[in-house]
């Protein structure tokens, strides 16, 4: 009897986690190469566990999902979603800010050295 | 002088395979050394390491050419010479510690560095998330950036898990979780602010 009340009870609730699931209509594994090579780099085995593989992706999607509300939140007193909303919430964390900074700052550069690359490519190819 | 970086990078022209799996033997050991390498390297934010990393990532495009990936090598050559973070003692220290790591080491520390979320998938999600289509590229490098450091900081410290209750091998779902519990007592996880009122 105890058990029939809480298997109703947890019908519903299955029922909207796998609706939202839906919605969301994610795969599993979505990261699972990227996330095997990038243990490894951090410490982990050659060749990690495929439930900690499945279980770090669950917990990083959660993450990014908590991450982006919060910087939406923050984005809609001004309207768009920028990138210096998220810098904006990762300032407590120094290494992750430098990080990003430089990751930005780096973006730029190679921008620059491809337009730069393909103006002289058209120079090139003008005078021949 | 050639680049230090650029010097271990040209070694490997083929992508990276998959780590090679090793004799059990080995794990233990590793774990010290490990402790010693990923911390020094991980949150070291100046360093020509991120460098290296930034540019991986633009090289990381699955579909380019052979010959785009050499322009772009040969890019990021060029920029490592200028980029602001060629401190030379941090280079000569790396190239110092690169110099003395053993093999096992070696293929830890590319995995490190090669390793990134796929920016197809990553903006696929950022689209599902946010609701809208459109997202730009800084975007998707920011939020990559941010969740590789967030996986570094749950393996490590599922790694310290590990130490303190004395268990070894590879780790295991329940190191994360503990992992996770206690990145979220330090604030490190975002959490949504409205408080869950019934559970």
């Amino acid at each position: 009897m105890h058990n029939s009340s809480s298997a109703q009870a947890a019908k519903p609730k299955a029922g909207s986690s796998q609706l939202s699931e839906a919605s969301l209509k994610r795969k599993r594994g979505m990261f699972q190469k990227d996330l095997q090579h990038m243990m490894y780099g951090f410490g982990d085995d050659p060749n990690p566990l495929p439930e900690t593989v499945a279980l770090v992706e669950d917990i990083v999607v959660e993450y990014i999902t908590d991450l982006v509300h919060k910087a939406q939140d923050i984005a809609s007193k001004r309207g768009k979603l920028l990138t210096d909303d998220f810098l904006f919430l990762i300032r407590k964390d120094m290494p992750k800010l430098h990080r990003c900074t430089e990751l930005l700052s780096m973006n730029e550069e190679l921008k620059q050295a491809r337009k730069a690359f393909e103006v002289d490519e058209e120079k090139i190819t003008s005078t021949d | 002088m050639k680049d230090p970086f650029e010097a271990a990078y040209e070694e490997e022209d083929s992508p990276p395979a998959s780590p090679p799996p090793l004799p059990e033997e080995e794990a233990p050991t590793m774990e010290g050394e490990d402790e010693e390498v990923a911390p020094g390297s991980h949150p070291s934010a100046a360093a020509p390491s991120n460098v290296a990393n930034a540019s991986t990532v633009a090289i990381g495009g699955k579909g380019k050419d052979d010959e785009e990936e050499e322009e772009e090598e040969n890019m990021d050559v060029e920029l490592r010479k200028f980029s602001s973070t060629g401190d030379p003692d941090k280079m000569a220290k790396m190239q110092e510690i690169l110099s003395q790591f053993c093999e096992e080491q070696m293929s830890r520390y590319e995995s490190f560095r090669r390793s990134g979320f796929q920016k197809s998938v990553m903006r696929r999600l950022l689209a599902a998330i946010t609701g809208s289509q459109k997202i730009s590229v800084p975007m998707t490098i920011v939020v990559s950036g941010i969740a590789k450091m967030f996986v570094g900081e749950l393996v490590e410290t599922g790694r310290i898990v590990m130490r303190e209750r004395k268990e070894s091998g590879p780790i295991r779902p329940c190191h994360i979780r503990e992992a996770c519990r206690r990145l979220k007592l330090e604030g490190k996880v975002p959490r949504r602010s409205v408080r869950r009122l019934f559970r």
